[in-house]
C-alpha cells in the first residue's frame, strides 16, 4: 500500500495537556504501518512545522481537547504557507471540536478532522484515503 | 455488530452481556452467600471506617454540591458561581485556566490561545477580587484548584483577599488542591516538568501546606487528585494505590519537616472518581476508607481519631461518557452518582452531558446539580448509613479490592514511593498501558458502550445546545494583562521581584508563601512572580 512508511508529526499546540488520546491514536497509526514522529506537547505553530520540516513528514496531526483548535489551526497553517508547505503536508486535527467548527476547519485547509467516538478503522481508512488521493 | 445482529442475538438467542468482570478485571461470582464474607463489621465512625467516618452521615449532613466551574474572564466566571450558588450548589469549586495552572500571563505568546478556555483566567490579585465579587469566603467553602508552585500564589491571593475584607483567616473554609503531581493531567510526566523546577515545585508544595497548618485551621492543605490519575484510564485498583502512596509520601515528608503527623493528617483528603461499576467503586471507596486508617494507625502512628478520617470529594468520571447519544450521559452519571452516595463521599460533581462537546452549559450544570437534588430528596438513599455494608458481595468485593490495593502499594514503596516511581518514568509506563488497553477493550467490545460500540446508530444526529466562549474574550486578557503591567508602580515591583529570584538562588531553603505574597501585594502578575523564581534557578520554559 502507498501509505505505507508515511511520516506523521504527533502533537499539540499550546498548553492543552491532555495527552490520551494522542497517545492512543498514535499507536494506532503505528500498528497501521505509519511512522509518528512523536512532538509531545507545548509546541508552538513554529516548532510543530519545523520539525515536520526536518523529519521531512507527510502529514501533521494535531489533537485539541481545550477548545483552542481553531485558533491553531489558523496560525499552523499560515505558518505552513508561508514555507509554501501548504499542499504538500496534510493537516489533521483531532479532539474535542464541536461540529460546526469541523467545517470551519476545512474550510480553513484542514485536510481531516476526527471527532470524539471516531472508531479506529474509521480513523485509519480516513488518513490512508487521504494519501490514497495524493 | 451490526443492528440487525444485536436483533437476533437479542430474540433469537436470548439476551446476555460478554462477561462477568469487573471495570479492573475482577471475576463477579455468580452469587455472594456467607461463605464469602463470614466476618463482622464495625459501625460507622468506627475504626477502621469501612462504613464511613460519621454515625449519622447524610442524616446530619448532606453531600457538598460542588460543580467545578470557572471560564472565561473572573468577571465571567464571578456571575457563574452566583448562578450555581442560587440553583443549589452549596460548595465552590475554582478551577483556573492552564496557563494560570502553569503560571503563565494571559499575553505570553504560547499561552494566548488557551486564555480562558479550560478554566478562569487568573494573573493579578484584582483578579481575584473580581472572582470572588459578592461572595462570603467566610460562610461558603471554596476548593481552589491549582497545584505547586503555583498554588502558592492563588492561596496568597486568596489570604490577602481575606484580609482586606476583614475576615480572620481562621474563619476560612476550604480547600487548595496543591498536589504537585496529579493536577494538571493526571500523573502524567511532561506536564509537571516543563515549567517549573520539579524538586522546587514539591518543596513549594509543602511550604503551602506548612503555611496553612499554623495560620489556618479549617483550611484542608493538599487533595490528592485521584480523579485525574483515574481518567488517564487506569484501573479503581491502580486508582486508589496511586494516590494512597503519593499521600503517604508527602506524610513521610511533612514529618521530617518537623510536623507532628496528628497535626496535618486530618487536613489532607482526596479527590476521586466514580466510574460506572457502581459495585466496584462503592468498594473501592470503602476499602480506601480502611486502608488510610489502617496506615495512620499503624504506620504513621496517628493518635487522634480525625487523622484516620478518609474524606474524599467525588467526580462522576468522564470516560464511560459518549459523544455520540449525548443524552445516555444523563443516565450514566445519575447512576455513577448513586455509586458515590452509596460508598459515602463527602461533595460530589456531577460530570455534564455534553462533556464530550465542550464546557458545561448553564443548563448543563443546573442538570447536574439537580441529578444530585434528586437522589438527596426523593429517592431515600440517603436515609440509612452505607446502605449496601454487610452486603456479602459489597464486603466480599471490598475485601478483594482492599487486598489487591495494598499489593500495589507494597510494590510502589519497594521501589522507593510513588515520587520516586513518577520521576522514574515507572508511573507514566503504566498509566500508557492503562490507556491502549482501555481503547482495545473499547475497540473490541470487552468494555461494552452503549450507542458507541453497541447498538450504534450511524445516522444519529447530535444536535445539543454547546457552550460557547463570549467573543473577543481572550484578545480582552491579553489587553488587560498588559495595560496592569504597563500602569502601576514598578518600583516595589521590581524590588520584590529581585528578592524572589535571589531567594531562589541563594535561598531555596525558606518558605516561599510569604515572599510570594508580598510580591503579590506589590502588584506583581502570576507569571512575573514565577519568572523571577525560574531564572534563580535557571530554567527555561517552552515558547
Amino acid at each position: 500500500m502507498e501509505f505505507k512508511g508515511k511520516r506523521i508529526v504527533i502533537g499539540k499546540l499550546g498548553l492543552d495537556g491532555h495527552d490520551t488520546g494522542m497517545k492512543i491514536v498514535s499507536k494506532w497509526l503505528l500498528d497501521a504501518g505509519y511512522e509518528v514522529l512523536y512532538a509531545g506537547l507545548y509546541n508552538s505553530p513554529q516548532r510543530i512545522v519545523q520539525m515536520a520540516i526536518e523529519e521531512a513528514a507527510d502529514a501533521i496531526g494535531i489533537s485539541s481537547l481545550e477548545f483552542e483548535h481553531l485558533y491553531y489551526a489558523n496560525k499552523l497553517l499560515e505558518e505552513l504557507h508561508a514555507k509554501s508547505l501548504g499542499d504538500r503536508i496534510k493537516v489533521i486535527f483531532g479532539g474535542v471540536i464541536p461540529k460546526d467548527d469541523v467545517q470551519k476547519l476545512k474550510q480553513l485547509g484542514v485536510d481531516a478532522v476526527f471527532t470524539p467516538g471516531t472508531r479506529k478503522d474509521t480513523l485509519i481508512q480516513t488518513i490512508n484515503d487521504l494519501f490514497a488521493s495524493t | 455488530m451490526s443492528a440487525s445482529d444485536e436483533l437476533a442475538t437479542t430474540y433469537l438467542e436470548g439476551e446476555r452481556v460478554p462477561h462477568f468482570r469487573s471495570l479492573s478485571g475482577i471475576e463477579y461470582k455468580p452469587i455472594y452467600t456467607k461463605a464469602d464474607w463470614p466476618d463482622e463489621l464495625s459501625d460507622a465512625a468506627q475504626y477502621p471506617f469501612t462504613r464511613g467516618i460519621h454515625s449519622d452521615m447524610y442524616r446530619k449532613r448532606l453531600w457538598t454540591r460542588r460543580q467545578q466551574s470557572g471560564y472565561g474572564t473572573p468577571e465571567e466566571s464571578n456571575e457563574r458561581i452566583k448562578y450555581l450558588l442560587r440553583v443549589g450548589q452549596t460548595g465552590i469549586n475554582m478551577d483556573c485556566d492552564t496557563g494560570t495552572k502553569l503560571g503563565l500571563d494571559p499575553d505570553y505568546p504560547l499561552a494566548q490561545g488557551d486564555v480562558g478556555l479550560q478554566g478562569t483566567s487568573l494573573c493579578t490579585y484584582e483578579d481575584m477580587r473580581t472572582l470572588y465579587k459578592d461572595i462570603a469566603l467566610d460562610k461558603v467553602s471554596s476548593t481552589l484548584i491549582i497545584q505547586p508552585p503555583f498554588s502558592a500564589l492563588i492561596m496568597a491571593w486568596y489570604l490577602l483577599l481575606a484580609k482586606e475584607r476583614g475576615i480572620p483567616w481562621e474563619n476560612l473554609i476550604g480547600t487548595i488542591m496543591n498536589c504537585a503531581i496529579t493536577q494538571l493531567v493526571g500523573p502524567t510526566y511532561q506536564s509537571n516538568m516543563a515549567f517549573f523546577p520539579f524538586n522546587l515545585t514539591l518543596k513549594i508544595g509543602f511550604d503551602v501546606m506548612e503555611y496553612m497548618i499554623s495560620r489556618v485551621p479549617r483550611w484542608n492543605i493538599v487533595n490528592i487528585n485521584a480523579y485525574n490519575i483515574r481518567e488517564t484510564g487506569v484501573n479503581a485498583i491502580q486508582e486508589a494505590a496511586f494516590a494512597i502512596t503519593l499521600a503517604a509520601d508527602y506524610m513521610k515528608a511533612l514529618i521530617q519537616r518537623g510536623h507532628d503527623v496528628d497535626s496535618f493528617a486530618r487536613r489532607m483528603a482526596f479527590f476521586c472518581a466514580a466510574h460506572i461499576d457502581l459495585f466496584e467503586e462503592v468498594a473501592k471507596l470503602r476499602a480506601m476508607r480502611r486502608i488510610w486508617a489502617r496506615m495512620l494507625k499503624e504506620r504513621f502512628k496517628a493518635k487522634n481519631e480525625e487523622s484516620m478520617w478518609f474524606r474524599a470529594a467525588i467526580q462522576t468520571s468522564a470516560l464511560p461518557l459518549t459523544a455520540q447519544e449525548p443524552l445516555n450521559n444523563i443516565v450514566r452519571a445519575t447512576i455513577q452518582t448513586l455509586a458515590a452516595v452509596l460508598a459515602g463521599t463527602q461533595s460530589i460533581h456531577t460530570t455534564g452531558y455534553d462533556e464530550a462537546h465542550s464546557l458545561p452549559t448553564e443548563e448543563s450544570q443546573r442538570l447536574s446539580i439537580r441529578t444530585q437534588q434528586i437522589i438527596a430528596y426523593e429517592t431515600k438513599v440517603v436515609n440509612s448509613v452505607d446502605p449496601l455494608g454487610g452486603s456479602y458481595l459489597i464486603e466480599s468485593l471490598t475485601d478483594r479490592i482492599e487486598e489487591q490495593i495494598w499489593e500495589l502499594m507494597k510494590l510502589i514503596e519497594e521501589k522507593g514511593g510513588f515520587i520516586q516511581c513518577y520521576e522514574d518514568g515507572w508511573i507514566e509506563e503504566q498509566v500508557d498501558e492503562a490507556r491502549y488497553m482501555m481503547a482495545d477493550d473499547i475497540e473490541s467490545g470487552e468494555r461494552p458502550v452503549i450507542g458507541f460500540n453497541m447498538f450504534r446508530d450511524e445516522d444519529e444526529k447530535t444536535d445539543i445546545e454547546i457552550f460557547r466562549y463570549a467573543q473577543g474574550m481572550q484578545a480582552r486578557r491579553i489587553r488587560y494583562a498588559r495595560d496592569y503591567k504597563k500602569n502601576r508602580n514598578q518600583e516595589p515591583v521590581k524590588r520584590a521581584l529581585d528578592k524572589l529570584c535571589e531567594l531562589t538562588k541563594k535561598k531555596p531553603e525558606v518558605n516561599f508563601v510569604e515572599p510570594i505574597m508580598q510580591a503579590a501585594a506589590s502588584k506583581a502578575t502570576l507569571q512575573e512572580i514565577f519568572d523571577a523564581m525560574r531564572r534563580g534557578a535557571d530554567f527555561t520554559i517552552p515558547s
